[in-house]
């Protein structure tokens, strides 16, 4: 597995596309600072090929008040469990 | 390598793939992630390149130095073999976009569907976006 790390809105580029389109079946995806924008309920529809295998960081959430809106499907994680999937995956790739 | 069209998988290996995704001029980030992948290939590890999005326009040819006479990325891509960086690899989807087919490129990579860059990722110990 690996965990692609992505630290933009999905509005704010390509980034997010170019993620998505770059996934491999079993990787997972992590949502933090901006990312989290992409944890919104009307934006769901963008992951749902990644169901059980998204996450996203707690603390950046928190700090932007969007805490709480996420809809299921989406694991919240704290930096602990981000460090967590780190050691479970066998690489890190980031985009920004 | 030859340039293959609707390649799905890919089974290239390598130590390390920089995945390129911003064109020529206007910022650095191209010629950071190529200034990263000759420094790998000088300390002898097998560098693969991966041209994404906007970043398929570094491969144009007919490029020059900016109207200030800035120095253009294009000198870098034409030393890539000189290194022994001959792993080039392309979105297939980005070329459609811009409507680029090989004859417009200065090198020649392969295209890659959404599969053969998922494999690319995964066969590379390495990877670093720019």
């Amino acid at each position: 597995m690996i965990l692609h790390v992505v630290n933009q809105a999905p509005d704010a580029g390509r980034t997010l596309e170019q993620v998505l389109s770059a996934m491999a079946d079993d990787d997972c995806l992590l949502l933090i600072e901006d990312g989290v924008v992409g944890a919104m309920p009307t934006l769901a529809a963008l992951f749902t090929a990644l169901e059980g295998r998204r996450y996203v960081l707690r603390e950046d959430l928190e700090s932007r008040g969007l805490l709480g809106r996420q809809p299921e499907g989406f694991a919240i994680v704290d930096i602990d469990g981000f460090v967590n999937l780190t050691e479970e995956a066998a690489k890190t790739v980031s985009w920004y | 390598m030859p340039y293959l069209e609707e390649q799905n998988g890919c089974s290239t290996k390598g130590d390390i793939l920089l995945v390129l995704r911003h064109a020529p001029h206007g910022s650095s980030w191209l010629r950071e992630g190529l200034d990263i992948a000759l420094v790998g290939a000088a300390f002898d590890r097998d560098v693969s390149l991966l041209f994404m999005g906007e970043g398929v326009l570094a491969l144009l040819s007919g490029q020059q130095a900016g109207a200030l006479g800035q120095k253009g990325t294009h000198p870098t891509l034409q030393m890539l073999e000189m290194y022994d960086i001959d792993a080039l690899f392309v979105e297939q989807r980005a070329m459609e976009r811009y409507g680029l087919v090989q004859e417009d490129l200065i090198l020649a990579p392969q295209g890659l569907e959404e599969a053969g860059m998922a494999d690319l990722i995964k066969h590379h110990d390495l990877v670093l976006t720019f």
